[in-house]
């Protein structure tokens, strides 16, 4: 009840409360002496000392609820209210000392808490204002960059609208097909081929952000070999997309016009040298040197249209675009498109990728799958994909119990369009493009199946360093100042690791392993990336091989220090290296410098002095111990390995860059000063 | 293929289907050499009819061929009761491997690329000849 009043009126009736407790004592105390009295006395004189008692002590409290008004609770209420409004309004004018006298150091230590939370929020205004206007910068050149890059693109979001396209884009899909902003991307693209291409990269456990595939627009005016790339939102996959799409419209009709001339003619010529050379082989030359000339020449023409079929085989289809693609993956859609064909089916595939244009194989399997159904071949068909003949083959087969399929119906069905807007783009086709054909086979107890074989590959996992690589404000980076008056930011560093045969470069000891990183405007680069064996010259220990898993036959063939050192020095060119414990990788390239041809020097900093410089002397300075002080984990498998031990110092390298510049080291100079007043660390 | 053979067969009834009229000469000529009676087919349609009347021991199949390919006939032969003793050899100027299993997948017991030694061919013929399928 008594919250919202204010400090004075508390005050006010406090003292009122005082003064009336006072009266009532002083009354009451006569009342006693007065009544008591025997015989009854006269109460006139009570009555005035009462009174006068009463008027004296009204005055007292009157004058100390004056004194504390004033001097207290006035100056808090102001000093409340200033502080109400410095909260609000970022007003930080200091209280009237004056007034503030009898306050102690309150007052200064409210004034000083003002001057901090409005020099913060400068600080905060200006850093917005800064990033805002970089973003707004990079914003824009990205922009510039997207509408004029020399390809269609289109950002969609994850309900497939369309939120950007570019001049080129645009272009490329005109009239009824034209891209609309908030539109559905289906509009100017047949929905099949991008939705089977998100649904894919978006699934649980996808391992890759990009794929490609063909699309053509609805109407089957246009054709695109298409790269699908997720756009990440925070940490989840199923955020929007970029398509880039290339015209082939006129590839696909040209294309298959040479295709069908060039191979006909390649078909033509090694059956034509094939006869020949087998009718030259069936007589004896005898001894007539010009009969034995014609014989070589003939066999000569004959591997020369080999070799020249075989090199077409290769580069035909090097334009058509295919991703590496899960078997599982595969199978989804395949179940998809089964299901809503109304097939009957089971499904089954063994973890393997293979590599195809997804789209166009599951139309092709869903194509054979209806036919199959439609000529009454079985009641179930069983799809499977697993291994093939060889590691580098996956094999995918649908299964029934019937009749296997006559090659005459099979060929009639593989010359049938596949229903994706253009009439070229038949089975025959999609097989010959995959450089792979199906066959039926029977099988025991009644069964019969077709097997199509399609390249396997294995995981590579290094498909999330496509992005981009980028740092906009290199563009506004000044290069002419010397290096230590260089910003720590302006400054490009590489992060490097090795992993040796022991602990004694001076005694014979040698480097098996180099991992590098780059760090460029204070963000580290996955993608620039340097990781190679080296092979040491001398036998590894195996006390070596169980911390770091480097064995002799890992660097059977790999580069020697010589060449592996030129590569580094070549990827550390301009920049500064970095190193946790920089003197003892760095003494093994000044060991062999001569060799390598090149002098190591670089300008070096060293994360565990950095740690030193920032952490103190007396800390621990492993790497373990700083990932652990600044939350940076790294897995264990990777711990000991170069690239592992790169990654986990260029992480902790880039948070102390900014600690070390929040702690007033700008530039290169007043870090490598700093730095090298700890290293009496590794004296001790 | 082995190597072992006993004796060399003779008077085996062969059926060779090749558009390539050299070719086939060549072969004819080669095989009859070898003491067997060749039939010669140069068109896929005509032999995927007349095969069964035939039932030669052995097909020297060509695959690339007019009014049926090669491995039609191939998936015919083997679809067809009267004709399960009969040995199919492909001969084909596509070396490609796709090929050969494709064929050895259709029921051939043999593939050859062209162009191919002569001594290869008669080792073959042999060969498919001394051991015929079992029915």
């Amino acid at each position: 009840m008594f919250a919202h009043w204010s400090l004075r009126l508390r005050v006010f009736l406090l003292f009122v409360l005082l003064g009336g407790a006072s009266l009532l004592l002083i009354w009451g105390g006569l009342w006693l002496g007065w009544s008591r009295a025997e015989p009854a006395p006269d109460p006139g004189p009570f009555v005035l000392g009462g009174m006068a008692g009463g008027f004296a002590v009204l005055a007292l409290v009157t004058w100390f609820w004056r004194l504390f008004d004033e001097n207290l609770a006035r100056p808090m209420q102001a000093l409340a209210a200033q502080m109400r409004v410095l909260a609000h309004a970022d007003d930080a004018r200091p209280l009237d000392a004056k007034q503030a006298q009898y306050l102690g150091d309150l007052a200064p230590a409210a004034h000083a808490i003002a001057t901090r939370l409005s020099a913060t929020r400068d600080d905060l205004a200006l850093a917005v204002e800064r990033e805002t206007t970089r973003l707004a910068e990079e914003k824009e050149r990205l922009e510039t960059l997207l509408a004029d890059v020399n390809a269609g693109i289109l950002l969609c979001s994850r309900d497939h609208n369309v939120v950007f396209y570019n001049s080129v884009a645009r272009n490329l899909l005109q009239d009824s097909n034209a891209p609309r902003l908030n539109q559905p991307v289906t509009g100017c693209l047949r929905e099949g081929p991008v939705l089977h291409a998100y649904e894919r990269l978006t699934q649980e456990g996808a391992a890759h952000s990009e794929t490609q595939f063909l699309c053509s627009t609805p109407d089957g005016t246009a054709m695109f070999t298409a790269t699908m790339r997720l756009v990440p939102q925070g940490n989840e996959r199923g955020g929007g997309y970029a398509l880039t799409l290339r015209d082939v419209t006129a590839d696909i009709g040209l294309h298959v016009a040479r295709e069908t001339l060039l191979s006909d003619m390649i078909e033509d010529m090694r059956r034509k040298a094939a006869n020949l050379d087998t009718l030259s082989r069936l007589r004896e030359a005898g001894d007539d040197p010009v009969e034995r000339a014609l014989v070589q020449e003939t066999r000569d023409l004959a591997s020369a249209v080999d070799r020249f079929g075989a090199r077409y085989n290769e580069t035909a289809d090097v334009w058509w675009p295919r991703a590496e693609i899960a078997a599982r993956d595969l199978m989804d859609s395949l179940r998809a498109r089964l299901r809503s064909e109304g097939v009957a089916f089971a499904a089954s595939h063994q973890p393997l990728s293979v590599v195809c244009d997804g789209f166009m194989v599951v139309s092709l399997l869903a194509q054979i799958a209806v036919r199959l159904r439609d000529a009454g071949h079985g009641d179930e068909i069983a799809v499977a994909i697993g291994p093939g003949d060889g590691a580098e083959e996956a094999l995918v087969t649908l299964d029934w119990t019937g009749a296997p399929v006559a090659l005459a119906d099979l060929e009639r069905w593989l010359s049938e369009p596949l229903e994706l807007g253009q009439a070229e783009l038949t089975g025959r086709f999609v097989l010959a493009r995959h450089g792979t054909d199906i066959w039926p086979e029977t099988l025991d107890a009644g069964r019969a199946r077709l097997c199509l074989p399609l390249p396997r590959v294995e995981e590579t996992g290094d498909h999330d360093l496509r992005g981009a690589v980028y740092d906009f404000s290199l563009f506004e980076k000044s290069r002419v100042a010397p290096l230590v008056d260089m910003p720590l930011d302006d400054l490009s560093y590489v992060v490097f690791d090795t992993e040796t045969t022991g602990l004694l470069p001076s005694q014979g000891d040698e480097i098996v392993q180099i991992a590098a990183l780059r760090v460029v405007g204070g963000k580290l680069l996955l993608a620039e990336r340097l990781d190679m064996l080296v092979d040491p010259g001398r036998a590894i220990p195996e006390s070596s091989t169980k911390v770091h898993g480097v064995t002799q036959a890992m660097v059977q063939g790999a580069p020697g220090i010589s060449q592996a050192g030129r590569v580094l020095h070549d990827f550390a060119k301009g920049a500064v290296l970095v190193a946790h414990n920089a003197p003892f990788d760095m003494a093994f390239f000044h060991k062999h410098a001569d060799v390598i041809g090149r002098e190591f020097d670089n300008p070096v900093l060293d994360t565990v002095l950095l740690s030193a410089v920032l952490f103190g002397i007396t800390e621990v300075h492993t790497l373990d111990a700083l990932c652990a002080r600044l939350g940076v984990v790294i897995p264990e498998k990777d711990r000991h390995t170069a690239m592992g031990d790169t990654l986990a110092t260029g992480t902790v390298f880039v948070k102390m860059l900014e600690m070390l510049k929040g702690q007033g080291y700008a530039t290169f100079g007043a870090v490598h000063d700093e730095m090298k007043k700890q290293m009496r660390l590794y004296k001790r | 293929m082995t190597e072992e053979t006993d004796t060399v067969p003779t008077g085996a009834n062969i059926l060779l289907v090749e558009d390539e009229v050299n070719i086939a000469l060549a072969l004819k000529f080669l095989m009859e050499r070898m003491g067997h009676v060749v039939t010669h087919i140069d068109d896929g349609a005509v032999a995927l009819e007349q095969i069964e009347a035939l039932a030669p021991d052995l097909v020297l199949l060509d695959v690339t061929l007019p009014g049926a390919s090669g491995y039609e006939i191939c998936q015919h032969i083997r679809a067809c009761r009267g004709l399960d003793a009969t040995r199919v050899l492909v001969l084909t100027a596509r070396g490609a491997d796709i090929e050969r299993r494709k064929a050895l997948a259709l029921g051939a017991d043999g593939f050859m690329s062209k162009p191919f030694e002569m001594a290869d061919l008669q080792a073959w013929v042999t060969e498919l000849l001394a051991h015929p399928r079992e029915v």
